[in-house]
């Protein structure tokens, strides 16, 4: 599709960092609009559609069903917005945004209907009465075409804003609870599309992970007597268990080259061994003689992190697979667990149990600076950072049933997703499908 | 073809082969149908050997002394009837997080394993699992449930031979 070209190109990950984040030495004219109270929400509003077109304001609502997912979005309606929603054109000299930003509308969405089937859609710093991107997309027919436009557009508006849509082109692998004794892996985009449950054997699933490619899912399972490693072959649609000596199969997680770091037991406690494309034991990724559990490797395979027992309480390590070297990165708290390294491999989320619960921590590998990033209530467990090493998904029991819930590399506040009935935990991404 | 698609393409191959030629790990699932019912005497002794649930301290997975007088006492009725098996199951209090306590389960099942395993009992009468804190005895977020909850369960049965 023809792309309304902007005006000005906003680099990558620039605008978000710019309103959100910024960092010494970014240049930052779009700041000041949002210093003070409210200055890690961009606010956004859709003007009235153009066209006309019947399907206007279903697209409308499946638009705002995506934004209300991302923690740093607030979305205003438009027609509380003094003058009204619409907007005197779509885009180009006849718009103009001052009563948006009298409104405090830091982002305005218009959408321009060529016909029932394709629709022009923008995007303006209103502040700046600024283009920031644009597109003409293809609707297919039903709402399910809906749905895929207003996902495309989503993905669109995070390149523009993080630099990064993947998080509308992803897959999320979960664990749910069906009754005593059963809990199956399950599969959904983050807005719950798609969702459908994967495996179904008797027995509990924990810890789903994705092969790079998104073919497979690695779980482990555990029925009446053994632990085994799960394999989800979506391609072929099986489920296969494969069980190790000392019947203990803890947290897999895959390597950049399809093999498998996982916490087995070599008969005196569980370590983390590296499987090769066999799923045999090749060998022993450290040796120590702790607890060892829950790697997680960055996009390189050059970064580990994991949780061992070494010094007494579980706390959180790093291995340099390239040297050996391990170096610890916790040295706060009692009890640091569930590890997740941002794809970067600069960043490691974990939890960290206090009096309340877990709560979720990041841990900047760069300059040795940790923070919290949620705070309950429930208890706050098994971050994850999504692909675009921006978004980290959680398990929390804040509603009193355990479900899963996103936020960001810096906080923001916590967005349900909808997983359906029943326990949801581990949430696990799986690599973004192409823009 | 590059590296990572070579290697994708292996695990594709090595899943398929697994999945369609059958591999010595690949398992089927253990049912009832695997064991044989327990006469009068062994079911005797499998609830004294059940009944000797063992405890554990927060995050701890080293048998207490009234732990090791508990598998002491039962050590014996496991070598007097070969025939049994037991699973020992290791389990957790709800505090720690999944994946740890799948471990720290672990722990706490080797510990009572190689108790036994030192008092003569035959490995291949035991077996080990965690559960973690996927299964707790008792319902209750406060200390007292957790005490509970920190254990090791054994289970009896007679396998098929």
């Amino acid at each position: 599709m023809p792309l309304f070209l902007p005006r000005r190109k906003i680099p990558p990950l620039a605008l978000l960092f710019l309103l959100i984040l910024p960092s010494p030495g970014a240049a930052a004219p779009l700041m000041g609009y949002i210093e003070g109270a409210g200055k890690n929400t961009v606010t956004v509003t859709q003007a009235a559609p153009f066209g006309g077109s019947s399907r206007a304001a279903d697209l409308q609502r499946a638009v705002s069903g995506n934004l209300a997912l991302l923690p740093f979005v607030e979305e205003i309606d438009a027609r509380g917005v003094p003058g009204g929603a619409a907007v005197e054109a779509p885009g180009g000299q006849g718009l103009t945004f001052e009563r948006f930003v009298l409104a405090g509308v830091n982002l305005l969405i218009t959408a321009n209907w060529v016909d029932g089937g394709h629709v022009e859609m923008r995007c303006f710093s209103a502040g700046e009465g600024r283009f920031l991107f644009g597109n003409r997309y293809t609707v297919a027919p039903g709402q399910e075409g809906l749905r895929d436009m207003a996902d495309k557009f989503c993905a669109n508006f995070l390149d523009a804003v993080i630099g990064n849509g993947a998080f509308f082109r992803s897959n999320l692998a979960f664990i749910r609870t069906a009754g005593p004794r059963k809990k199956d892996v399950w599969v959904m985009r983050p807005n719950g599309r798609f969702l459908r449950r994967v495996t179904n054997i008797p027995g509990e699933a924990l810890s789903p992970a994705w092969s790079p490619d998104g073919r497979f899912v690695l779980f482990t399972h555990i029925d009446a007597r053994t632990h085994a490693l799960g394999v989800w072959d979506s391609g072929r649609r099986t489920v296969q268990r494969i069980k190790f000596p000392g019947n203990t199969v803890i947290g897999p997680a895959f390597m950049p080259d399809n093999r498998v770091a996982v916490s087995l037991t070599d008969g005196r406690n569980p370590s983390i061994f590296l499987l090769n494309h066999l799923f045999q034991k090749d060998r022993k990724l450290d040796d120590s003689l702790s607890i060892d559990v829950s790697p997680s490797v960055d996009a390189s395979g050059t970064r580990m992190a994991f949780t061992s027992n070494r010094h007494g309480n579980p706390h959180i390590f790093l291995k340099d697979l390239r040297t050996g070297t391990v170096t610890r990165v916790t040295s706060a708290g009692r009890y640091n667990t569930d590890p997740s390294i941002s794809p970067d491999g600069t960043v490691v989320v974990f939890a960290r149990r206090d009096s309340g619960g877990h709560r979720i921590y990041a841990y900047d590998l760069v300059t040795n600076q940790e923070r919290q990033i949620s705070f309950g209530p429930g208890s706050d467990e098994q971050p994850e950072f999504a692909p675009d090493g921006y978004f980290v998904t959680f398990m929390s029991t804040r509603s009193g049933q355990k479900r899963i819930y996103v936020i960001t590399r810096h906080g923001g506040a916590a967005k349900l997703l909808p997983t359906g009935q029943g326990d949801a935990s581990f949430p696990a991404w799986g690599p973004a499908a192409r823009g | 073809m590059t590296t990572f698609l070579r290697r994708g393409l292996f695990l594709t191959l090595a899943l398929a082969l697994l999945g369609g030629a059958g591999c010595a790990k690949k398992t089927d699932e253990s049912t009832p149908s695997d064991e044989l019912a327990l006469t009068a005497q062994e079911q005797q002794a499998a609830r004294q050997i059940s009944d000797g649930v063992v405890y554990f301290e927060y995050d701890r997975y080293d048998l207490k002394s009234e732990s090791k007088a508990v598998l002491t006492k039962n050590a014996p009725v496991i070598k007097q009837y070969p025939g049994l098996r037991v699973t020992i199951e290791g389990h957790c209090d709800e505090r720690g997080t999944e994946e740890y306590n799948l471990a720290l389960g672990e722990r706490r099942a080797r510990a009572a394993y190689e108790f036994l395993l030192s008092l003569g009992v035959s490995p291949g009468q035991l077996e080990m699992i965690s559960y973690g804190k996927l299964h707790p005895a008792v319902e209750g977020h406060n200390e007292s449930a957790w005490a509970k909850n920190r254990r090791d369960e054994f289970r009896v049965f007679k396998p098929r031979r």
